[in-house]
């Protein structure tokens, strides 16, 4: 029956036993992903609070924050229509769609095509216009605030992020996420250093803006004039706030999963994969911590130049690529 | 594939030759479906002007438009599609300028007139020096015929600036931003989906006509396409008047269009067949897709125009309780020109994305920087895109009404507006999920313009990437109805209250509280207020207590301001001088007339 399924979605048969190993793969996937991505969390504001000479909250304060809130009932604001409720139902949907695109450590990613890029970039956008849209709902203009500013970044840290696929894509001679990334055969760093250097410090800049760190956001800031993510959630309550949070956490750990392959590149031995992986995530988070540890957060109209750095960081990676031939 | 319907007529050089190939097909499928709709929707909309306006007159022309735009479409011939192309534009401005009480309508319907017969004035020029030099009126002779280098490029030139005035390309587009909203707004849906695509066809047949091209027209394509896509999503991102915010969208997908255009001439200039292909056939894909969203948001934009009467965003807000139906299909006409995934936009801009990569890749230099500038123009448009028209949803049907005065009638129009709107949402959606059927139709459109034979590449290429898409949509679908079960289930046996908005400690919060649509899109349009001539008035504190403050800001169009505008006052400061060297007397003309005989004689004689 699933291979029927498959037939008609995939346009692809499969024999049962692919079939069978294709479900593990894809629950073996959101299964990691939940698990491990509130723990990110949990360990930037343990650097966070390292730095600041605190004891800090466990590491394993996201999933109580989580469960709490997925035990709470959730208010309404008369204002609001479905689409208040749609959106955080679409964010963590396309949050658990992007988690089957991306490979996880040595795990192949269960939805991998030529052009899945285009399918990343645009879930991502699809996620990010109910989110725009349910904070115009509350009728309030502090959501739509942070949303314009939203709207605004997301321009520039699109272009970023395509400025990089057309590195990866002429490095690699793919568009499919998991060969540009060097997921299938590593990238030489001894060959490509220099412009793989661009990218990933234009990616990191794209990570930080699109999850809402410090210099871009804070999340943790209690102004709602300055906020940018916080200030668009902030009618939401109970369970929708829980997919709200749990959809940022994923969003983090994808982008996170995208730079490490870049960085390592896998032996092909699915143990050694699957610990150079999480060691890679631990250490982004680390370094993430230790960005907000040591940095304030951008004036709002100086975030659009930060993100204008990284897009010429990102077209030099593209000029010397070129110039290579 | 084709079909030919050839009949004599009494006019020189004039036969009624009709001919349905692959490319017409597609623009004839985007044609038939938006005239029908439009149509219907037509009868409600125009109810209420019923023994108040020439309704008759109205029905006769819009007729007749859809009658001319079937021949100019399917015309085989060179004097049968100039005429059917001018009964089109007379058609078109009468049907503009059904307002024509109003003075800023009349003005559009003579801008839509003058603008339209300029681009005549080329595609005269360029028939007369296809025909001159081929020898026939037939477009399957011309077709046959080759063009040296410069007279090809001079016929590019000659298509580009005729057709690119119909279709509204940057930057001969000024007519279009006023004749849309001018217009009633079935009528705006039918200029904007169909009318204008026929700028688009136009330069699609040329291309089919002239083969090869000389190289740097594939460039010059893809650059009109950058510039038209760019520059139309920020102009549209400046607007507070909801359907001329639409219209300047139309630019914006022209240059999607020919962006792709410009991707498959780029392939058939360097023969890459599976390029070209996927280039002109996601060119079309994405004029049908067009049609069927444009089509649709325009509609959704007559229904809210005629429930709230004005056309200003900033004055309407929370419609989607009061109209719940037209709302949910505009949305869906919003979230498919933003190109997002499950709707048909996101399809055609795969396709031109994937070629645009696949240029990047297997092209030499020049051709992979280009393809690089467009792929980085259409992430850009799909970000700018996607701002415009959460400001649009978010400032229209979600929040409350900013309106002063007595509240709006709650309830959606009638049947009549509704079914048409229904049945482009669910185009859309088709499109969206099953993708195959239209994209075939595309893709042999592609390949007919490319005079290829899909027997030399492989489509499946981009066919099994489409499935992935889909089955990747399918997810998504299945996953967002586990999520609502499971916080269904989560709230089962909890009381969700209902109470006012946080308001952040704020009491007596007001609707005018509210972001407004220029205070959300302000951010962009300051940022690029160099290419925009954006403007801001008052909003100044200059006194130390703050009184009453006032402001206002306006995004005006450098074309027409910059160059439109000082060129045409320089052309009346000449035409007023030759006007003022006039002698008005009959025997001196009669002497013109003379001295100009004596003038050809000699001319003859030497």
């Amino acid at each position: 029956m699933v291979s029927d399924v498959y037939l008609f979605i995939f346009n692809i048969s499969i024999s049962v036993e692919n079939e069978m190993m294709m479900l593990i793969l894809i629950i073996l996937h959101w299964l990691i992903a939940l698990l491990l991505s509130p723990f990110l969390l949990g360990v930037i504001s343990k650097v966070k609070a390292f730095f600041a000479g605190r004891v800090g909250p466990s590491l394993f304060q996201p999933y109580y924050d989580l469960s709490k809130l997925f035990q709470k009932s959730a208010v309404y604001s008369q204002t609001t229509t479905w689409v208040f409720r749609a959106a955080p139902v679409v964010a963590l949907a396309s949050a658990l769609l992007l988690v089957l695109v991306i490979p996880l450590g040595g795990l192949d990613a269960p939805l991998k095509f030529q052009g899945d890029i285009f399918l990343v970039a645009y879930i991502l956008a699809l996620a990010r216009f109910f989110m725009i849209a349910a904070s115009f709902d509350t009728g309030f203009s502090m959501e739509a605030m942070g949303a314009s500013r939203e709207a605004f970044f997301a321009c520039l840290s699109e272009l970023v992020l395509f400025m990089n696929f057309i590195t990866l894509a002429l490095l690699t001679r793919s568009i499919s996420l998991s060969q540009m990334i060097g997921a299938d055969s590593p990238l030489s760093w001894s060959h490509l250093g220099p412009t793989l250097l661009l990218v990933v410090a234009s990616l990191f800049v794209v990570l930080l803006a699109e999850n809402c760190r410090i210099p871009i956001d804070d999340p943790d800031t209690h102004l709602e004039l300055t906020m940018i993510h916080e200030v668009m959630i902030l009618d939401h309550s109970g369970v929708d706030l829980a997919y709200m949070t749990y959809a940022a956490a994923l969003k983090f750990l994808i982008f996170a999963t995208v730079l490490v392959p870049i960085l390592s590149g896998w032996t092909g031995v699915f143990i050694k994969d699957m610990s150079i992986y999480i060691t890679g995530l631990l250490g982004l988070a680390i370094v993430v911590g230790i960005v907000e540890s040591s940095m304030a957060r951008l004036r709002l109209n100086r975030v659009r130049n930060l993100l204008l750095i990284a897009f010429v960081l990102a077209f030099f990676g593209f000029i010397v690529t070129m110039w290579r031939g | 594939m084709e079909h030919i319907f050839q009949h004599s007529w009494q006019v020189p050089f004039g036969e009624v030759s009709l001919k349905l190939d692959p490319l017409s097909l597609i623009f004839l499928l985007a044609v038939s479906i938006l005239v029908v709709s439009a149509g219907l929707y037509g009868v409600g909309y125009m109810r209420l002007y019923r023994g108040a306006r020439p309704v008759g007159m109205h029905i006769f022309f819009y007729l007749l438009l859809a009658l001319a735009l079937v021949v100019v479409i399917t015309a085989n011939n060179v004097i049968l599609f100039l005429g059917a192309w001018e009964v089109m534009t007379v058609a078109t401005y009468f049907l503009i300028v059904f307002n024509d009480e109003k003075a800023a309508t009349r003005k559009a319907g003579f801008l839509y007139l003058i603008a339209t017969h300029c681009g005549v004035f080329c595609l005269f020029l360029m028939f007369f020096l296809m025909s001159h030099i081929s020898g026939s009126m037939n477009f399957d002779a011309i077709a046959r015929t080759s063009f040296s280098p410069v007279v090809a490029g001079t016929i590019f030139c000659l298509a580009l600036l005729g057709f690119g005035i119909k279709a509204g390309l940057l930057p001969f587009h000024i007519w279009l931003p006023h004749a849309h909203p001018a217009a009633p707004s079935h009528i705006s849906a039918l200029l904007s989906g169909v009318a204008i695509k026929t700028g688009i066809y136009g330069i699609c047949r040329i291309l089919w006509i002239m083969g090869a091209l000389p190289d740097w027209c594939a460039y010059v394509l893809l650059i009109m396409g950058v510039v038209s896509g760019v520059m139309g999503v920020l102009y549209a991102l400046g607007q507070h008047e909801l359907k001329k915010l639409l219209a300047y969208h139309s630019i914006e997908n022209i240059g999607i269009i020919v962006l792709g255009l410009g991707v498959g001439s780029l392939g058939r200039g360097h023969q890459m067949p599976f390029l070209t292909v996927i280039g002109f056939g996601g060119a079309l894909l994405h004029v049908f897709n067009h049609s069927l969203f444009k089509g649709l948001l325009f509609l959704g934009a007559g229904a809210v125009i005629q429930k709230t009467r004005t056309g200003e965003m900033d004055r309407m807000g929370g419609l989607s309780k009061v109209m719940p139906l037209v709302s949910v299909l505009f949305l869906v006409g919003a979230l498919a020109i933003c190109g997002l995934p499950l709707f048909n936009g996101f399809i055609s801009e795969f396709i031109i994305f994937f070629g645009l990569f696949q240029g990047l890749i297997h092209l030499p230099l020049p051709g992979a920087a280009a393809c690089a500038l467009g792929i980085l123009a259409l992430a850009l448009m799909g970000a700018l895109a996607l701002a415009c028209f959460t400001k649009v949803y978010g400032t229209v049907f979600l929040g409350r009404s900013r309106r002063a005065g007595e509240p709006v009638m709650p309830g959606d129009p009638s049947r009549w507006m509704t079914i048409p709107m229904l049945i482009l949402a669910g185009s859309c959606v088709w499109i969206g999920l099953a993708p195959e059927t239209m994209g075939r139709i595309a893709f042999s459109g592609g390949e007919y313009i490319a005079h290829l034979d899909s027997s030399r590449f492989n489509l499946d290429q981009v066919m099994a990437p489409l499935s992935g898409v889909i089955g990747g949509a399918f997810v998504f679908l299945a996953l967002g109805s586990l999520l609502i079960f499971l916080r269904r289930f989560l709230l089962r046996r909890l009381s969700v209250p209902v109470n006012e908005t946080w308001a952040c400690g704020f009491s007596q919060v007001t609707p005018r509280f509210q972001y407004s649509s220029a205070s959300f899109a302000y951010s962009i349009v300051n940022f690029v207020k160099a290419l925009l001539l954006s403007r801001r008035h008052g909003g100044q504190l200059d006194t130390i207590f703050p009184g009453k403050a006032h402001v206002s800001s306006s995004v005006h169009d450098a074309a027409e301001e910059s160059m439109f505008r000082p060129l045409l006052s320089r052309l009346g400061g000449v035409s007023k001088i030759l006007d003022d060297n006039q002698v008005r007397h009959t025997q001196w003309y009669l002497m013109y007339i003379f001295l100009f005989l004596i003038f050809l004689l000699a001319w003859k004689m030497r």
